[in-house]
């Protein structure tokens, strides 16, 4: 094998470990995005229930509309009639809708279905709305879902947790691992950059050549990577068609931060190493 | 420190020490304006420590060094690269660069110095023609004989037209022919006004060309004035060891200074 060939098997190599441990990067995003996407998903379905007591006149009912309506986090508010509510019911019963057949009458109740804003989500606000609605007159109950939200809530912040332990890890890692190969390059053009400083070449006229060819590397491997998510990307939706890929600002600030980390790795391998 | 203008490279009491180790001590020489000088003396005495000093590879402990305007004392860092720009260099280890053709190898020289394309090509062109390898100007360095190697580096080395070439030991890994094409080319090159200082630890080689040689021993120079004297004693130097011709220009006293033995 000629130098040549060598230095750009070299250089291909290269180029393939930054890509794959940017792939790992990028598959970690990935996860972050969408599992972010389920938990806004079921933020935005989370409901409260007013329900009202029985007989409660059309105008009482309506006040308590307007009362909801006023509240800060309160974004949308819905009458649900009881026989909306039984139809409804009877659906979600599917094959064992025939049970409400034995009834007499109709026993759920009028209700407003209230659509909190996300920002408002949290347990604290929802159970302060539910305590101070539930004390209205015309209101019989308020009902949200309170043990699940909050198993929910601690989820959400365990994986919050989680995600920024790992992502850090992953982004070191690969930090790691990009400086670590552009410095082995800058190692092994050692004699090129000797050679240059003894012919009378300037720091710079060494430095530029080193600096494009990491930043390059550094595009070259992140467009690899980002080849590479679409195609995992690709293959996940067959199983989750959902499943929602990066944003096109995302993708290019990745690109744009690989290209600055190959031409910093270059840099500071060369400054360290070589003292140019 | 001001040098008379004939001079082109000028050490002034240079001493270097490597910890408690004196490399060179107290060298004091000049090397006028197209000179031709041998520097001579066996392995380890200091000659390539020197040449370092010369081209600024590292400081002086003490004393100074001229090149042209330059002076070490006064240098800052990033004017390096204009010094070396002025001062061919030639190692033994020829120092090509492997991944390169002969063409480019040279036209590197030229390109630090911001020479354009068509520049590049007439000079370089030009400067193969002149070492006999324009016909390999496509090869790359593994295929060239070491001699060709050699020759490659000299035509990097006086790409800029140098005021000095400075060469170490050129011709250690070469075989007498070879040996003997080198010097010539070194010699045409300084018929063209450059002035060549060159290291070699082979005094019977350059005994017969009749050049002014400096004898370095021990990190310690042997101080001549001129290529006439050095003249006077060749026949008393002939046949001699390495170590009788050193005590032999050291009974001189060839500074007048009453030099001493450390």
């Amino acid at each position: 094998m000629t130098m040549i060939s060598r230095r750009k098997a070299a250089n291909l190599i290269s180029i393939v470990i930054m890509g794959l441990s940017l792939l790992i990067l990028g598959v970690f995003l990935l996860v972050t995005l969408n599992v972010q996407a389920v938990i806004d998903k079921a933020g935005e379905e989370m409901r409260i229930y007013v329900y009202l007591r029985d007989g409660t006149a059309a105008a009482a009912a309506r006040d308590i509309q307007m009362r909801l309506l006023r509240l800060e986090g309160v974004e949308e508010v819905v009458f649900v009639s009881r026989e909306e509510a039984l139809t409804s019911f009877r659906q979600a019963l599917g094959g064992n809708k025939d049970m409400l057949d034995a009834l007499e009458s109709n026993p759920l109740p009028d209700a407003y279905r209230v659509k909190i804003k996300p920002e408002y989500i949290r347990s604290e606000y929802m159970a302060t709305l539910s305590s101070e609605a539930g004390k209205w007159t015309g209101v019989e109950e308020v009902r949200y879902g309170e043990r699940w939200l909050a198993r929910g809530e601690k989820l959400v912040k365990g994986f919050y947790l989680a995600d920024l332990a790992i992502g850090v890890i992953i982004f070191l890692s690969v930090v790691f691992v990009i400086a670590n190969t552009v410095r082995l390059t800058v190692l092994s053009r050692q004699k090129t950059i000797e050679v240059a400083k003894l012919i009378g070449a300037t720091n710079a006229y060494i430095r530029i050549p080193f600096l494009v060819e990491g930043a390059l590397q550094g595009a070259v491997a992140s467009l690899l990577a980002v080849g590479l998510l679409a195609l995992i990307h690709l293959f996940a939706k067959r199983y989750l068609p959902g499943v929602l890929f990066l944003r096109g600002e995302v993708l290019g600030a990745f690109v744009a931060f690989c290209v600055l980390l190959g031409a910093v790795g270059s840099y500071g391998a060369m400054r360290r190493f070589l003292k140019v | 420190m001001e040098q008379d203008q004939r001079t082109i490279v000028g050490v002034y009491h240079l001493s270097k020490t490597f910890g408690k180790h004196f490399s060179l001590h107290d060298i004091n020489l000049q090397v006028a304006n197209g000179e031709f000088v041998f520097l001579v003396g066996p392995s380890g005495a200091g000659k390539s420590t020197l040449l370092r000093m010369i081209y600024m590879d590292d400081v002086p402990s003490s004393g100074q060094v001229v090149v042209g305007p330059h002076v070490s004392t006064r240098m800052k860092r990033g004017t390096i690269p204009e010094l070396r720009r002025r001062i061919g260099i030639v190692f033994q280890d020829f120092r090509l660069l492997d991944d390169r053709t002969t063409f480019e190898n040279v036209a590197l020289a030229l390109k630090v110095a911001g020479a354009g394309p068509a520049e590049v090509k007439h000079q370089v062109t030009d400067i193969l023609m002149r070492v006999g390898l324009y016909h390999k100007r496509y090869d790359f360095p593994h295929e060239l004989s070491g001699g060709e190697q050699q020759r490659v580096a000299i035509a990097r080395a006086v790409a800029n037209r140098p005021s000095v070439l400075l060469a170490d030991e050129p011709t250690g890994n070469l075989d007498p022919v070879v040996t003997r094409s080198i010097l010539e080319l070194l010699f045409k090159i300084n018929a063209g006004g450059t002035a060549v200082l060159m290291a070699t630890h082979d005094l019977d080689l350059v005994r017969s060309f009749g050049q002014r040689i400096i004898y370095v021993e021990s990190g310690r120079i042997m101080k001549d004035k001129d290529m006439i004297y050095v003249g006077d004693l060749r026949e008393k130097i002939a046949g001699s060891t390495v170590s009788e011709k050193a005590d032999r220009l050291k009974d001189r006293d060839i500074t007048g200074d009453g030099g001493h033995r450390r």
